[in-house]
Order: structure tokens, then sequence, then C-alpha cells
């Protein structure tokens, strides 16, 4: 290291004062004291609880244009009810989820929050939401609707706009290819037998359905031939119908050899409502599920060539339609009366219902929506004619209940190894029901 | 490669340009697809057949109360004092790590570099509820703090690897003439890992940037979001807005790309002409 | 005459100096004012959050509800009756495997070719820079499906050749390979702080090797790769402890899937802590992948011995 020697010398020479390095510290000080207090000024959400006036924390996910909808409805409760405010905080589906969890942890859950029938489960059963069940609806939203939408006899979030399940299709690519188009109320059988015909008639490299992977759709077929939903008694019961789960996904195998269902990996590559990705809208696949709150995203990718029909029935029915979508209030709120006296409002009364419009699928509220018809939109259209087309046939909507999310997750990966050839349908059965029978199991010990 | 190197100056720009647009083809993929329809964006063609600069306009206008312009304001401000407690502080304990001889030395850099391998998901649960014990949310003061603490066990060892990397005589020396461990972290070791500084800027800035987990823990209200924030915004449920997704996500790549640009000649000066310079 | 004097007197210094060194000499104080900073932030923000995790990891804790204690149950269960987690530990296993050393080897040899005073140089390197800006963005996960998907841009390129692609990301035999690819894509910060390690080397070392007739091939392996050793053995730690911990693209591109052939472990945990309402379990996941990295990187440090050469250890390399 011969060259280093003169640097040193070079170094060496320095006057080293220890001032210098007082002052670094000096600055360092500063620095940190400076950022605290530029940053300091956060945390406006102190409750003033004197006076009677009342900040409630409202919470909710969606896209820019409900969240402004929903801003102004709250600035017509607080320019009627002048001591009530908020303090609002919205955001997008995936952060909304991934930050409630935390939120529930520290116990600062918001006043009143945004609940969806995929996650009320988990929330209500483990104490975080407060049972709403006294709240006067009447004259609103029916009482069916409501007993239908009860967690442990208890009701845990007020419904805010109806939703419903069934199956959106290419009009143009059916029509084009000379298929007769699916009508309201087909069955199953009448299903598969659309599948097989349109694939003598579509061009190749396009399909008539898509592979099936998930356990909702499966459960369709179960409930609407009379064998009850798979998971029962709040999770506590395990119900898969050996016979009716070999038959349908051998349907399934047969397609898969005959060309009828795309291949897996080309399955596996479709994300709903995804320019690119959609099964539908990237011409892939002439139909796939949809629900009122979906099908107007794809009609917006797909303008005017979608329409609609209800999810295949058996003798019991098939699919569902009911609200999935609630303002819930958290157990740890200090307000629970001013929030419950909000979503009541924000229910029943007009003003409210014509302000947020139909930024959250078809209001629940009759009036509410008698009041908007003239305004509706395309897609909107879609929605309700969905809702209408799945009503009559509807079966109510089975969750997965509480501590089931894993199972759901695995459910899928089972059946996917079966799609791509890895695993066989009796391996599939077994592991599936030997994972939700141990879920039942333990959550009934609880 | 390495032989590459010895080649004529024009095999060197050749190979450096190809190499240089191979790893740019996302950039023109992402103007391109930036100028798109949401229909369009379904189509393999990488240009749009008619470009809707409204991507950029109607996405910067955020929303009737915010535009971009405010999310660039908050992470940038942000970023200023991620960079500056990540520079202030990382050398100096880098520099205790590195070359002072104390008790427990070992274990605490032991420990330093354990916080770095239990994964973040199970610690920042209790960390919010930490944070919100000290009412300390809706502010940037859990997104900044700890980089005044050393910036990170990263940095840490980073430099602790590059001041290991002098030659200990140089210490020496200036110990013989009286220095004290102080004066010679300020005197001598300091400039010397100055590039190295250099990428602990750039990597606190970049990194910080994207770190969307803990800004959507921490921050509530819209008017503080930072950019990853805002643009988290155009995923919705059913319905990504990709035009204007991906016009300002591209924006917000301008920042880190000026920053890199800016700050490489420093890093890549090197202690070969800094140490002579002095 | 006098210049004699002085350097002898720093010859008596520095022996001294040695032989203080050699008993021990320690600057506690000036060790502890130095350290403090990390030292206090951790007392303060990282340790009760690190014990907090430690005893959930003994709980059932779903986040809604307050936790409680159900003693070695999650690791019985990990051990003993979890196929996710062999699974996610060995696709884990099989990335870091690869993905370290080709981002290694990759990074270094483009470090070395930008190493250079060449013009223009600036744009090169942020252009090959550019890929590991856009990070994690929601736009990389566009990008990779638009260049890897069944009828993406790389099986355009195939189809000249005559050969059929597949779904690169969503083919369960394909898809690791790919996202280690990608990963490899960025190797940005590896290559800048190999950069930086680069600039460190004083010339003087190559200048005396020339003059002793030494090649560019013997110059790497003598000088570079030496005077590297303490930054490459950086770029090998951390290298190691990121890629056991990768999430990001598992997570915004395949989601673990198709069939859990990239169901790394860190994605693993993240679903068991958020998606699962587990975090007691995702906590116990979380303390056994620090035990494994861990281990490795103390491997890592033993076997650094043998091939780190610090200046600190005087220079006995040539």
């Amino acid at each position: 290291m011969t060259g280093h020697e003169f640097t040193i010398q070079h170094k060496g020479e320095m006057i080293m004062e220890n001032k210098i390095w007082s002052k670094g510290m000096t600055l360092l000080t500063l620095g940190a004291m400076l950022a605290l207090t530029a940053c300091g000024s956060g945390g406006d959400s102190k409750d003033s609880g004197s006076g009677g006036a009342v900040k409630l924390k409202i919470m909710w996910q969606g896209p820019d244009t409900r969240h402004q909808a929903m801003l102004k409805t709250q600035e017509v409760y607080t320019s009627l009810n002048p001591t009530i405010t908020f303090s609002p905080e919205y955001m997008a589906w995936d952060d909304y989820w991934k930050k409630l969890p935390t939120l529930a942890a520290s116990h600062s859950m918001p006043d009143v929050l945004h609940m969806d029938g995929a996650y009320i489960q988990e929330y209500a059963t483990r104490g975080t939401l407060e049972d709403l069940s006294d709240m006067d609806l009447s004259g609103v939203i029916d009482d069916k609707t409501l007993e239908n939408l009860k967690i442990d006899g208890k009701l845990y979030g007020i419904p805010i706009s109806r939703n419903a399940q069934g199956i959106a299709f290419n009009t143009e690519g059916l029509t084009s290819a000379g298929i007769e188009l699916p009508k309201k109320d087909w069955t199953w059988d009448e299903f598969f037998d659309f599948a097989r015909n349109a694939r003598t008639k579509l061009p190749d490299g396009v399909y008539p359905i898509s592979d099936s992977d998930t356990w909702d759709f499966y459960q369709y077929y179960q409930t609407s031939n009379g064998k009850g939903p798979i998971i029962q008694e709040n999770g506590t019961k395990f119900n898969l119908d050996k016979e009716l789960f070999t038959k349908f996904y051998g349907i399934y195998a047969e397609f898969r050899e005959k060309k009828i269902v795309p291949p897996a990996d080309m399955v596996s590559s479709f994300k709903e409502n995804d320019p690119q990705a959609d099964p539908m809208a990237s011409g892939k696949v002439m139909t796939r599920g949809a629900t009122v709150g979906s099908v107007g995203a794809l009609e917006q990718l797909m303008p005017g060539k979608v329409d609609v029909v209800n999810i295949p029935v058996g003798p019991e029915g098939g699919g569902w339609a009911q609200p999935t979508i609630f303002l819930s209030v958290s157990t740890d709120s200090k307000h629970k009366d001013e929030a419950k006296a909000f979503i009541k409002w924000f229910v029943t009364d007009r003003q409210a219902g014509t302000t947020y419009g139909m930024n959250f699928g078809i209001p629940i509220y009759d009036d509410v929506y008698k009041a908007l018809e003239p305004t509706l939109q395309p897609k909107d259209k879609l929605g309700n004619k969905l809702y209408d087309t799945a009503k009559d046939k509807a079966l109510p909507f089975y969750p997965a209940a509480a501590g089931w999310t894993e199972w759901v997750d695995n459910y899928k990966k089972t059946m996917d190894a079966v799609m791509f050839g890895q695993k066989s349908i009796e391996d599939a059965y077994n592991e599936i029901s030997k994972a939700g029978n141990a879920i039942a199991e333990k959550q009934s010990k609880k | 490669m390495i032989k590459s190197l010895n080649r004529s100056p024009v095999t060197r720009h050749l190979l450096l340009i190809v190499f240089s647009l191979l790893m740019l083809y996302p950039v023109i993929w992402w103007i391109g697809a930036s100028l798109k329809t949401t229909a369009e964006m379904s189509s393999p063609s990488i240009w749009p057949s008619k470009p809707i600069w409204e991507n950029y306009t109607k996405g910067w206008q955020f929303s009737p109360e915010f535009t971009f312009g405010r999310f660039f304001g908050n992470t940038l401000m942000m970023e200023f004092w991620n960079v500056l407690g990540g520079v202030l502080t990382s050398a100096i304990v880098a520099y205790g790590f590195a070359r002072l001889n104390f008790k427990f030395r070992g274990v605490f850099f032991s420990i330093l570099l354990l916080t770095m391998m239990l994964p973040g998901q199970v610690t920042i649960v209790p960390q919010y509820i930490l944070y919100n014990k000290l009412h300390l949310m809706d502010s940037y003061i859990p997104l900044i703090l700890p980089h005044f603490f050393g910036g990170g066990a990263f940095f840490i060892f980073l430099l602790v690897q590059f001041i290991r990397g002098i030659p200990r005589e140089l210490d020496e020396a200036a110990k013989i003439d009286g220095a004290s461990v102080y004066s010679i972290f300020y005197r001598i070791v300091l400039p010397l890992i100055k590039p190295s500084l250099v990428t602990v800027a750039i990597f606190t800035f970049l990194w910080s940037w994207d770190d969307f987990f803990a800004q959507v823990l921490y921050l509530n209200s819209v008017s503080k979001f930072t950019v990853s924030l805002a643009l988290r915004m155009y995923v919705d449920q059913f319905e990504i807005q990709w035009g204007r997704l991906l016009a300002m996500s591209l924006l917000s790549v301008v920042p880190s790309t000026i920053l890199f640009f800016i700050a490489q000649k420093h890093f890549v000066e090197g202690i070969a002409t800094t140490g002579l310079k002095g | 005459m006098n210049a004699e004097a002085v350097v002898n007197k720093r010859t008596d210094a520095k022996l001294r100096l040695t032989k203080k060194k050699l008993k021990g000499s320690n600057d506690n104080l000036a060790g502890y004012i130095f350290i403090s900073p990390w030292l206090i932030g951790f007392l303060l923000l990282t340790v009760w959050p690190i014990i907090q995790s430690f005893y959930l990891s003994f709980t059932e804790y779903s986040l809604l509800e307050a936790p409680t204690w159900t003693g070695m149950d999650n690791y019985k269960n990990i051990f003993t009756n979890d196929t996710d987690f062999t699974t996610s530990l060995k696709v884990t296993f099989i990335f870091v495997l690869f993905s370290v050393p080709l981002k290694l080897f990759f990074s270094l040899m483009v470090a070395i070719m930008l190493n250079k005073n060449v013009k223009g140089m600036n744009l090169y390197r942020t252009a090959i820079y550019f890929p590991s800006l856009i990070g994690g963005s929601i736009a990389v996960s566009a990008l990779w499906r638009n260049m890897f998907n069944l009828n993406g841009y790389f099986n355009h390129v195939l189809a000249w050749f005559g050969i059929e692609g597949v779904g690169w990301i969503t083919n369960p035999h394909t898809s690791l390979g790919t996202l280690i690819l990608l990963n490899t894509w960025q190797f940005g910060s590896t290559m800048v702080i190999f950069l930086a390690g680069l600039k460190q080397i004083p010339n003087e070392l190559y200048e005396s090797a020339s003059v002793d007739g030494a090649t560019g091939i013997r110059k790497f392996f003598h000088i570079t790769l030496p005077m590297l050793s303490p930054v490459m053995f950086f770029n090998l730690v951390l290298g190691i402890i990121g890629s056991f911990q990768m999430f990001t693209s598992a997570f915004i591109i395949t989601q673990g899937g198709p069939i859990n052939s990239t169901y790394m472990y860190a994605l693993f945990l993240y679903d068991k802590a958020f998606k699962h309402y587990q975090m007691g379990y995702a906590s116990a996941l979380a303390w056994i992948l620090l035990v494994i990295v861990a281990l490795m990187t103390v491997i890592n440090f033993m076997v650094s011995r043998y091939w780190v050469f610090y200046e600190t250890d005087g220079g006995k390399h040539k």
C-alpha cells in the first residue's frame, strides 16, 4: 500500500479540534428538533366533547367520485346538524383493508366505517362492531333482507345498496358467431350445453366460458341443487357434497379436454376488470361472473357489448341478490349515538340519497332510487338489470364465516392444481374436506 | 465483459447504447401506455393511435381540492428530512462500530444486524400501537423519526464496510498528532466516505418514496398524502384508472431519476481522487 | 536533522499505540457516544415491537381481538402440520440460491463496465439504473405482464424463431424463474454499491501493477476483487437477507401463484398476518425466518475470514 504514504502525511497535518465535532453535534440536534416541530402539527383528531359539538371519525373506500359524493353528503349533514362535524378518511379498496386490522389492533377504529360482505363476518364476530339491531328501518329496508344479513342474530352493518351475482356475456361476440344468448333462469344443464354448443361455433382461441377454480362458483351449484351452503352455523359445520363436487369438476375436466375452457396458464393470467387481462374485455372468453358493483366497470371496458343473466338455477333457485355494502359503528367509538343517527339519516333520507347518488350502487331505499332513476347511466342500468334478473330465484348470500379466509385461498390453489393436471378431483376433494373439517372443529371449540 | 473494456471507444459506445436501450424498454412502453385510453390498453401496439394527453392533465388535477403538486410537495418535504437524518446519523454510528473498541461492540453490532432479519410485517402493528399511544397519528413523524436514529441497519452496515476499507494508518497518524476520535471522524473519515454517503442519500430517497405500507398506516388526511399514496387511490376494487395511474407514476419517478443523474458524479468520484485532493 | 527526529518520534508513538492496542485499548465512552443515535432509537422505537412480536408468536392473535396465550402451538403446527410452510420455504430457498449469485455477478460486471470515463457515461448509468428506480410501482406489474404473458412481447420474439411460448408468469413451471429474472433485472442498488466500492480502490495500485506488467484479467483478480471484497461481502450478506424477505414482486405480480409456485416466505407470512387474521402465527413464522437468516449470516461472517480483505488488517495482499 505504498500509495497511501503521502496521504497519511497530508491528513496528519490537519489541526484537530473538538470544537468541530461539537459543531456537528449541535447541527444534528438542531436538525432533529426542527424535524419534530415541522411535523408536530399533525393529529387534529382530538374529540371535542364539550358544548355538544361532536367530531365523527368516518372512513370508507372507493374511487374518487365516491369520495367526492361522500364528502358532500357529510357537508349536507353538518349543515342540518351544526353540532356534528366530520373527520373523514378515505382510500382505495386494497389500502382500506390493509389499514383496518391495524386500527382495530390499536383500538382506534373510526366511529363510522364502511363494511363489505366479504369482511363483515371477521369484524363482527370478533367484537369490533356495534350491534345495530335496534335501529328502526321499517318502510325503508324490508325485514327479510335485514334478517338475512344478521350474524348470530345481530345486525352489525346497515346496508346502503343492493347487490346481486350474475353472469355477464359478450352480446356482440356471441351473436356474430350465431350463438343463442343465455336466457334468464337458465339451468345448470342449459349452462353446460350452452358452453358445448358455443364451442362448435366460436373461432379457435376464443372460449365460451372460463375454467372454475373458486369455491363460490361451485357453491352456487351445490346450493341450487338443494345441498345447502358449504360453511354452515357460523363456521362450525362443514358440508361439501362429494357427489356434486365430483360431478361438477368432472364436467370441467371434460371441458378442459375439449378446449371448451381456456388452457390453465391462460386462466391463471386472467384478472377481472384489467383491460389487458380481463377474460371478457381481452376478447378471450364470452362470459364471466359479475356483480352489480363490478359489471359497470366491465361495461366501461367494452361499451355496449355487455349483457347479463342470472347464475344458472337448480331446483332450489340460484345465485344471490342482497346488499353487500354496509355502514357500521365501531365498538371503539365514543360517539355511538351520533354515529347511529348519521347512518340512519344516510340510508333513509332522500336528500342524502340524492347527494351520494349511485356511488355506492343501487340505493337500498326505493324512494331514493326512484328519485335517481332519470339520471342513470348505461353502466348503472346494466347493474340494475342484473339485480332485477337475479332477485326472483335468488338464494341467500352464503359468505365464508370468520376464520375461513385461508380455506378459501387453499380451495383455489387446490383446484388450480387440478386445472394444471397436477392433482385428481378425488385428491382435491379429500384435501379440501380435511382442511374444512379441521377449521370447523377448531371454530366449534371456541 | 471485462474484455470489452479494452475495445475501441466506438464498440464500447455501441455496447453501452444497446444495453441502455434494452434497460430503457420499460420507459418506452410506459410513455406509450400512459397516453392510451383504458380500452386501448389491451392492444399490443406500444404507441396509442391517438395520444390522450388528458391522462396527464386530469391525472395531475387529482381531486377538486388537491393536485399532484401538493403530493409532490409533501413527499419532497418528507424526503428532505429522511435524507438529512439518514446522512447525518448513519456515518456517526458506522464510525463507532467500525473503528472504536468499546465494550459489547460485538453484541450491539449483532443486534443491529438481527433487526434487519426480522420481517417488518410482524413489528409494524406493535410499532403502530406505540406511535398511536404517543398521539403521533396522521403526521410524518413516524415516517421520518427512524431516519434520525442511524438511518437503519442497512446503511450503518454499508458505511461500516466502507470505513473498514479506509487504511487505518490514516487514523493512527492523526492519533499520534494528538487528535481525538471525534476529530479523526470529522476530519479524516467523513470526507473519505463522502461517496458512500451520497449512496446513502440516494437509497434513502428512493426507498422511502416506495415505502407505501408505513405511509398507508400513518397518514390519514388526503392533504398530507405522499405521491405513492395518491397513486394508489387510482386503483379501485373494480376499476383501475390505468391512463392516469401510469401517467402520474411516470411523473413520480422523475425526481428520483433527476436526483440519481445529478448525484452519481459525487458517488463515482471515489476515494482515489478525493483522498488525494484532501 | 530535525525531520529525522520527527520520524523517529512518530515511529515510537506508533509502536506504543500498537502495543496499547494489543492490550485491548478501548474507547468506551466515545464508542457509546458514536453509536448513541442508533442505540437510543433502538431502545425507544425498535426494541418494544420486537419483544412484542416474540411474545405474540406464542399466542393466537387475530389483530381484531386481544391475543390469547397458546404456548408452543404455533411452532408445533408450523413444523408438523403446515404444507404451506414447507412449500414457501422451498420456493424461497430456490429463489435465494439463484437470485443472489445471479444478481451479484451481473451487477459486478455492469459496475465494471460503467466504471470508465467515457463521454456520456452519466446518461448510460442513469438508463441502466432505471429499472431499479421504478421499484415496486404498480406499473411494473402491468409491464411485466405485458412482456411475459401468453401473448406478450417475449413470446412474439420467440415466435420469430418458431418457438411456441408459455404464459411465463402464469405457468407453475416457469413463474419462479421469471420472478428471479425480474429481480436480477433490478440490480441497480447492488451495482451502485459496487461502483462506489470500485471508486474507492486507489488508482496507484493499478498503476504500479501495470509497471510490473500485469494484464487486465490479472489486475481484476489480484487488485479489484480483493479490494472490493468488503463491498462484495456486504452485497452478499444483504442480498441473502433481502432475498429471504423478498415480497414486493411476488405480491404485485404473481400473488404467490399459480398453485404456490411463487409463494415466497414473506408473502406467506403477510397473508397469515393481514389476510387470514393470524398475527400470532405470522410472528412465529417471522422468528423462524430470523433464525434461518441469522444462521446464514453467521456462516457468511465465518467464511468471510478466508476471502474478505480489510485495509484495517494491514496490506498483505497485493
